[in-house]
């Protein structure tokens, strides 16, 4: 600590345990405990603070906004918690190059805002994107509707100053368009805090279609929504984001943005269609035509950018709007191929029957990205056994349809253990030597992504008396 | 430290913040210093670590909740509509019946000398205006403190209006903004009577809502007066409120005093635009310029007034938005006096935003709040109200 307030400031290292209280979780379930937080207000501060980590041998976990939904930001191993929210600053943007410099610590939706004057914005949007940070995004490699078109964060980041777990800082990717040599970007983008944590980050920027459209088409069954979806990639239109969510999610965001969702559908579909104003235009009655081919009951079309607004807001509120069925939920993050979506969402709904639990859904359709949601009160007795049983059913259930485990959410910790149903030993054996090669001394948020044994040593135990 | 020394909130409305975050961007406290202990998701779960025996109810707890706004821009962001005002006014109040005798004289006698002794007494406080008008003149008060020029001839006069029992709406004119800032309440008594509608004033005895009470924590208090508000505005006509802060407030009597009567009365309570807007339009002239419209948080975020504002605004001025979904400027009642550090960095913010959606020139900034428009001003901002901006293009 003493070293941490000298090199930082006294206000921007703390240790009462009312505060550590307030870092033991981010927006998913599981709790850890930090030893201390301290709150960098420049790159040169956030590498001062893990360098001190590394002096003093201990654990670092770097967090955002704290809005993962994975464990991702658990202090686990008695860490320093390094928030980068006073990194906040956009450092520069170059419109002509669609390149802005970013601290980690920006908003995703404030970075969108600064740069909409020059008609550009920050594609990848996930639902949290008011509330996240830049580098929590590239920790996640973060996902959102519109990535159904514009790919995933890991599209979107050009280059990465990394702070290394033993404080010294790398460069990694660059603005030129394909950089010889190994793109460690790519491997850093996505790696959830276990390689180092991001400085200043270079990010594309995107230029706002000319015109957007967006349907609310509703239908009386689940099978009928996720046959539309189909039917509209293989009509040949790519939207620019395709989302579904089942009854009760519905209810519960209409209850809080009165968007004129329909209460009584089975399902509902969001379809946003962007381009050029013709084009986008025939794009609308294809997709109309589709809707009514597989039964829906309303295609209703946003009048204005008021009402679109409205709607992206419900479905951007769908986790948060889930205390008002039970104060807590446990969040899946599976990807399944598009034409196994009927039979995955029919088996997902059979597991929390057997299990007597509440589940919904609200997912990124076009994509087969879903998040089955069970939702609880941990108050229950008993209940949590149940949740974890279940959540272990619905990811096997996605795994043997040909799935991943994690769209967009990362593995953190909740899905950590989940690892061996996709990978191999020798596959993540591969995974924790790369691992181990941006951070040899484990200490860059332990515990995450892959399972304690991952290692080929720790794996294999010699039985007693063997030779070797 | 007590074994009293809990927190006795309602456990199902502590427990209803899955965490997810939402608020953090629309929380003025967290935008300023990115610290989960100054957000509502951070407060709330210091609540739930002091109410479930996890951490003690000390002085880190008490700063915590004294660095809310309580703007309630948490709670319009929030999916799940954590009731999160009604949480901090409990845990004020429980603060403020734990912690008040460990807190330091001075802030104790000050408290005592503003709650209890002059803002329910009206005429003491009028008196003590007296005394600040002549401080003033002697160049004793600091402009920083955004209190508006006082007048002799404001002072001086009384409200007037057209005389008779029975009034179509009552003006309420309450504490600080009749002391300071009468000029607006006879600009709001003329537009209303614009409209064809005959205004009148409560009766004595309405000296005060108690909204700083129930912040404050101070409930007892706040019902005393609340009674006391409800029983000078009798009969069933609209009770129009040009105070934003205080029309909150009223409109949770029901609430606060938990009677049939309340409940009846706080449907009564209007903002002053809210009520305008369902009225016949006054003439007024089209040609006002440009205005920057600031939402009251209480207007905004609490009585979803702000629509009508702009509805009536709009009929005489060229209306301009700030960029900042509606955050909090940090005026929050007596917050600016009592956590001025943050109160400063907030309106910082806040001065930016409105200066960009004003484009070139001084802008002109509408705001239905004395407590902000006060601080708004002491920030060098030219801020009115919008009866006083009616009244100015009335034909």
């Amino acid at each position: 600590m003493a070293d941490l307030r000298a090199a930082l400031g006294p206000d921007r290292a703390r240790a009462e345990p009312l505060e550590l209280a307030l870092y033991q979780r981010d927006a998913g379930v599981d709790r850890g405990q930090a030893a201390a937080v301290c709150f960098p207000g420049t790159v040169d501060q956030l590498a001062a603070a893990v360098g001190i980590a590394a002096w003093h041998d201990r654990p670092f976990v770097a967090r955002g906004s704290g809005t993962g939904l994975a464990g991702g930001a658990t202090p686990v191993g008695d860490p320093l918690v390094i928030v980068t929210t006073g990194l906040n600053r956009i450092v520069e943007v170059d419109a002509d190059e669609r390149v802005a410099w970013v601290e980690p610590g920006v908003l995703n939706l404030d970075l969108s805002r600064a740069v909409h004057h020059l008609g550009l914005h920050y594609a990848p949007d996930p639902s949290s994107q008011q509330a996240c940070t830049i580098g929590g995004n590239v920790a996640t490699n973060a996902g959102g509707p519109h990535c159904l078109a514009a790919g995933v964060t890991a599209a979107h980041v050009l280059a990465v100053e990394v702070v290394l777990a033993d404080g010294s800082v790398a460069m990694l990717g660059g603005l030129e368009p394909d950089a010889p040599g190994y793109d460690l970007r790519g491997c850093f983008v996505g790696s959830e805090g276990t390689m180092g944590v991001s400085g200043r980050i270079a990010v594309r920027l995107t230029p706002n279609p000319p015109a957007v459209r967006t349907l609310l088409l509703d239908f009386s069954t689940i099978e009928a929504a996720a046959a539309t979806v189909s039917g509209i990639i293989a009509a040949g239109i790519v939207p620019a984001a395709l989302e579904m969510m089942d009854a009760e999610i519905t209810r519960a965001v209409e209850d809080f943005v009165g968007a004129g969702y329909p209460r009584d559908a089975a399902a509902v579909l969001l379809v946003e269609l962007d381009g050029l104003p013709a084009g986008v235009e025939a794009q609308v009655e294809a997709v109309r035509r589709v809707g009514h081919e597989h039964g829906a009951r309303t295609v209703r079309v946003a009048a204005d950018d008021a009402e679109r607004a409205l709607l992206w807001k419900g479905r951007k509120s769908a986790f948060g709007a889930i205390a008002r069925i039970a104060p807590d939920y446990y969040l899946h993050d599976a990807v399944v191929p598009r034409t196994k979506l009927v039979d995955v969402l029919r088996q997902v709904y059979a597991i929390a029957a057997e299990y007597d639990l509440t589940m919904m859904n609200v997912f990124h359709a076009g994509d087969g990205n879903l998040h089955p949601l069970i939702v609880f009160d941990q108050r229950t007795p008993g209940v949590w056994e149940r949740v974890h049983a279940a959540g272990d059913a619905i990811l096997r259930a996605c795994v043997d349809a040909g799935g991943v485990l994690s769209g967009e959410h990362g593995i953190g910790l909740e899905k950590r253990d989940a690892m061996p149903l996709v990978f191999t030993p020798d596959d993540l054996d591969a995974q924790a030597r790369l691992r181990d090669a941006f951070d040899p001394s484990g200490r860059a948020n332990p515990e995450k992504i892959l399972p304690s044994g991952s290692r080929c040593g720790e794996l294999q135990r010699v039985p007693a008396g063997a030779w070797i | 430290m007590s074994l009293l020394s809990v927190l006795t909130l309602d456990e199902n409305e502590l427990v209803a913040c899955v965490a997810c975050g939402l608020c953090l961007p629309h929380c003025p406290t967290y935008r300023v210093t990115g610290l989960e202990a100054a957000s509502p998701r951070g407060r709330i779960a210091a609540m739930q670590a002091v109410q479930f025996g996890d951490a003690p109810l000390d002085a880190t707890f008490e700063r915590y909740m004294e660095e809310c706004v309580q703007c309630r821009g948490c709670e319009a962001a929030c999916p799940s509509s954590v009731p999160f005002g009604h949480l901090m006014e409990g845990a004020r109040g429980v603060l403020h019946e734990q912690r008040r005798s460990e807190r330091r004289w001075r802030r104790r006698l000050a408290e005592w000398l503003g709650y209890r002794l002059v803002l329910p007494r009206h005429r003491l406080l009028l008196a003590l205006t007296w005394l600040l008008l002549v401080a003033q003149r002697l160049h004793l008060v600091p402009r920083r403190l955004g209190l508006p020029r006082l007048s002799v001839r404001s002072l001086a006069r009384r409200l007037r209006v057209p005389a008779g029992d029975a009034p179509d709406a009552y003006l309420f004119t309450g504490c600080v903004m009749d002391a300071w800032q009468r000029d607006t309440h006879r600009a709001a008594i003329r537009v209303m009577a614009a409209t064809g509608a005959r205004p009148g004033l409560p009766r004595g005895g309405a000296d005060c809502c108690g909204a700083l009470h129930v912040h404050a924590g101070r409930e007892e208090e706040a019902r005393r007066l609340a009674r006391r508000v409800i029983a000078a505005l009798p009969g069933t006509a609209p009770v129009v409120v040009d105070s934003a802060g205080c029309a909150a407030a009223m409109k949770d009597y029901g609430r606060l005093l938990d009677t049939d009567e309340a409940r009846t009365f706080a449907t009564r309570v209007r903002d002053f635009s809210e009520w305008l807007a369902r009225q016949p339009p006054p003439a007024v002239r089209a040609d006002g310029g440009r205005v920057v419209v600031q939402d009251p948080c209480h207007l905004r975020h609490v009585q979803h007034a702000d629509g009508a504002v702009r509805e009536v605004l709009g009929r005489a001025y060229e209306l301009a938005e700030t960029d900042d979904d509606g955050l909090c400027c940090g005026a929050g009642g007596a917050y600016n006096a009592l956590q001025p550090a943050l109160a400063t960095q907030i309106r910082d913010r806040k001065v930016e935003a409105i200066r960009r959606a004003a484009g070139d020139g001084r802008p002109r900034v509408a705001s239905a709040n004395p407590g902000c428009a006060m601080h708004l001003a002491a920030a060098g901002l030219d801020v009115r109200h919008p009866a006083d901006l009616l009244a100015e293009a009335l034909e």
